[in-house]
């Protein structure tokens, strides 16, 4: 690189030597206009929207950088490419489009990016049996776009949708916000194919079901490219809804909207869209209906006489909590913001730290959860807001979803480390699981030993048998500690 | 000497910091698949050379480059005051410019310092005026005089047939491409030379067929501070014009089906979307078909900012990513002479507007 920017958490690099041959040797296999040690790819391929990647940046740094990107079009090249770096035991990441939240593509011990954003088709659509096969690397908007050209929806929204990939979202195990109805990506994966780091192509059966042992391709789900690097998905579609319903009710507490919600759930309706606000996020998203009452906003669609049936059963049960009906318009404002996130870097610039947390909830803790960590956030010096929504529900439970807001003054990234000790302290101490669909990345990997126990053992032995030269990803999903990142 | 808007460091920032709903609608980054020209790699890359934690080098320039200025980047922004193309823009020409060029660029800047056109020798001998009085200039522009002069001469015999009186000066490029490599001592040349010709020959309207000259006399020329003292005036409202009063009259064209090819510019820029289809729509006997993304939503032919020329590989993958928009059936029209050569290809001929009212007022 010609310039020298400073990197902070950059544990270790591959030797220059190596790394020229692994790119003259990429280069062979794959033409060398895909292999690059270019300054500006180097840059742009070393971060993700984690936070601290934007303290940094203001600051002049980054988190570490990878050595070289390379962009494989096939799931071959995919292959040879992770060959080439087991036997040269180069570092892997990698990268769809960068918009994770914790971490998880920053290259720790430098290395070989894939970025597989040239994966990008819709490889076929099965109309019978209503499923699609498509590359990891195709932009969510754009999957999302072509469906529907074609009649079909994803039924996957997350808020990242225009900014995420496919390969993205089986990684970390995203959600979307219809997903009470759609069910989170995992729900939506009939099978995946993955290409492991000794090269071995392999892929799942496209079958709705089996009984034939562990599906190991849905190992890959979840795992944030420490086992290999996810090139194609079968993934159940629906057909376009023929109609959608929406309604706003308020609630005086945020525990009536909960027990109706709950209820919802138990008695067989399934809205696309639930989305519970405590009364300062109300008052945020929905001026209009004011700071006091908690907002609770449903999105129903599909078969007319079945989401018609649907909300006559919703009505009843809300009515039961002193819900007040405040239309549709609210749900219609909603459905025009819900990907904006502009306030990010305006806070960013006037020295704030702000971020999102989101953990998962039985019925009996979904309220407690809340509460203990809302406080634990605000007991912070610095907390200026710490509000909270419940946005993706189910029979079992819920996700609650916390923003943060705080002005620490000089020491960012040690008030970042704050927030995050007190949310999944109080978290866990509630016995909730401190991910529900971020994942886990660089930063959460500290509290993985708390959620798992010896579950974590288990999946660093899989990680071995799997990835004997430690190549993929190194320092994510809590597999092992990154010394300049301590807790 | 031209002026350089200051980098708008807020804003610049805002997209830096953000995740980029943006992305799918960038034709760069889908095409190329590099994070380095998405548009907050870009905006990060010239905010940290802004903040002196970075110095251009060819690298850095070739990715803040990488911006076709189609502005669909500002569909789903959720910053209405950023306009991102023009933030780069300024970032690598401004203050803290850029002291490199990049090698793609210097055949066309010398031929733009030569010949004052990006092109290369152009003929001489173009000015004419027509009438005993002059109303407009009417200013072809270097890609219409070097790809497709046809247009030219055809929009010359519809002014005639209008009975308008129209003046052709020896034209100068407009000076946009001079600014987009960074060549400001180039610009200032050029808008000074345009200036003098327009107001010597006594017009009141300077009418442009080609959007990035209108949006460079109309916008940038204020901008770097150059007053042209004549209204600037789109080709397809002018010609549309002429229509409404009756003084052309087209006739039917056995064309079959024709999309329109919404320009970045005249629909993202000049709100300019509904004209060119009442214009094509005065043309009795084609059938006008709107493509997959069309006015405002219109997705970029990958002729902006001069790529054709000097990152012809992604110009093509854009143009061909574009083409997927349209009826295959269907015969493509537009109001641009770049977005005309970089949809010509396999799929058939593609019209400028002027063209095809040519045909249907001219060719009986």
């Amino acid at each position: 690189m010609g310039n020298h920017i400073k990197t902070e958490i950059q544990e270790k690099q591959v030797a220059q030597k190596v790394i020229d041959q692994y790119a003259h040797l990429a280069a062979d296999l794959i033409g060398e206009d895909r292999v690059s040690a270019n300054e500006a790819d180097l840059l742009s391929n070393c971060r993700d929207f984690w936070p601290v990647s934007n303290i940094w940046m203001l600051e002049g740094y980054v988190p570490a950088l990878p050595q070289l990107v390379v962009w494989p079009k096939n799931k071959e090249e995919v292959s040879q490419l992770l060959k080439l770096a087991n036997e040269l035991m180069v570092p892997v990441v990698p990268f769809g489009e960068g918009s994770g939240t914790l971490g998880g593509v920053v290259p720790v011990n430098g290395g070989v990016v894939i970025d597989l954003k040239k994966m990008n088709r819709i490889i076929s659509i099965d109309d019978e049996s209503l499923m699609v096969t498509v590359e990891s690397g195709m932009n969510g908007a754009l999957y999302e776009e072509q469906l529907n050209r074609a009649g079909y929806t994803g039924g996957h929204f997350p808020q990242s949708l225009r900014c995420s990939t496919v390969g993205g979202w089986l990684a970390c195990r995203a959600a979307g916000q219809f997903s009470t109805r759609y069910g989170k990506i995992e729900d939506i994966t009939v099978s995946l194919e993955a290409v492991l780091p000794d090269g071995t192509i392999f892929s799942g059966r496209s079958v709705p079901r089996t009984a034939t042992g562990p599906r190991l391709d849905h190992l890959f789900l979840g795992s944030e490219g420490i086992l290999g690097v996810i090139t194609a998905a079968t993934l159940r579609i629906w057909p376009l809804p023929e109609k959608r319903l929406m309604d706003t009710f308020t609630f005086a507490e945020l525990e009536e909207g909960l027990e109706a919600i709950r209820l919802i759930m138990r008695s067989g309706a399934r809205p696309a869209v639930v989305r519970l606000y405590d009364a300062q996020e109300t008052g945020h998203h929905f001026p209009e209906l004011g700071d006091k009452r908690c907002g609770l906003i449903l999105l129903i669609e599909g078969n007319e006489k079945i989401i018609t049936a649907e909300r006559e059963v919703i009505k009843e049960i809300v009515s039961r909590y002193g819900s007040v009906d405040e239309g549709e318009e609210h749900v219609r404002h909603w459905l025009e913001n819900r990907f904006n996130v502009s306030v990010a870097s305006k806070l960013f610039q006037k020295g704030a730290v702000l971020d999102t947390i989101e953990v998962s909830t039985n019925w009996h803790n979904a309220f407690s959860t809340y509460k203990v960590m809302q406080n634990a956030l605000m007991s912070l010096e610095g907390t200026m807001l710490a509000s909270g929504h419940y946005s993706h529900v189910y029979p079992d439970g819920a996700a609650l979803y916390l923003t943060t807001v705080g002005f620490p003054g000089e020491d960012k990234v040690g008030y970042y480390k704050r927030i995050w000790q007190a949310a999944m302290e109080s978290c866990l101490a509630e016995n909730a699981s401190i991910s529900h669909h971020h994942g886990i990345g660089l930063h959460r990997g500290q509290w993985m030993r708390e959620e798992h126990g010896a579950g974590l053992d288990l999946l660093m032995r899989v990680k071995q048998s799997m990835d004997r030269n430690e190549i993929m990803n190194p320092g994510k999903l809590g597999i092992a500690e990154v010394s300049k990142w301590p807790k | 000497m031209a002026k350089i808007k200051k980098v708008d460091m807020e804003q610049l920032l805002n997209c830096a910091l953000c995740p980029n709903l943006c992305r799918c609608d960038c034709p760069v980054l889908q095409v190329t698949g590099r994070e380095a020209v998405a548009p907050a790699g870009k905006a990060r890359q010239a905010a940290l050379v802004q903040e002196s934690y970075l110095s251009w080098n060819k690298e850095l320039l070739e990715a803040v480059s990488n911006c076709l200025g189609c502005r669909n980047c500002t569909l789903l922004c959720p910053f209405p005051d950023l306009n991102l193309c023009d933030e780069l823009l300024h970032a690598r020409i401004g203050e803290k410019k850029a002291d490199i060029n990049l090698p793609e660029w210097e055949p066309y800047l010398n031929n733009l310092k030569k010949y004052s056109s990006p092109y290369g020798r152009k003929e001489s001998g173009m000015a004419e005026v027509n009438g005993d009085k002059v109303d407009i200039v009417y200013f072809a522009g270097c890609t219409s005089l070097a790809n497709n002069v046809n247009s030219v001469e055809m929009a010359k015999k519809l002014l005639q047939k209008a009975d308008v009186g129209y003046a052709m000066i020896e034209e100068d490029c407009c000076g946009y491409p001079a600014e987009t490599w960074g060549d400001m001592d180039l610009v200032s040349r050029l808008a000074e030379e345009n200036c003098r010709k327009i107001k010597d020959s006594g017009a009141k309207k300077l009418v442009t067929s080609c959007p990035e000259c209108w949006q460079t006399f109309n916008e940038r020329y204020p901008a770097w501070g150059y007053e042209l003292e004549v209204e600037v005036v789109d080709g397809p409202s002018y010609f549309l014009g002429l229509v409404r009063e009756g003084r052309l009259n087209p006739h039917s064209l056995d064309f079959g089906k024709i999309s329109y090819h919404d320009p970045c510019i005249w629909a993202r820029t000049a709100n300019m979307v509904d004209e060119p289809r009442e214009l094509l729509g005065s043309i009795p006997g084609l059938e006008v078909i709107e493509p997959y993304a069309s006015g405002k939503e219109t997705h970029c032919c990958g002729g902006g900012r001069m790529f054709q020329l000097s990152f012809p590989e992604t110009a093509a993958a854009v143009a061909a990513r574009r083409l997927n928009d349209f009826n295959e059936n269907a015969l493509i029209a537009t109001a641009c002479p770049f977005c005309r050569e970089a949809l010509q290809g396999e799929k058939g001929q593609v019209f400028e507007l002027i063209e095809l009212l040519a045909k249907a007022c001219l060719d009986r």
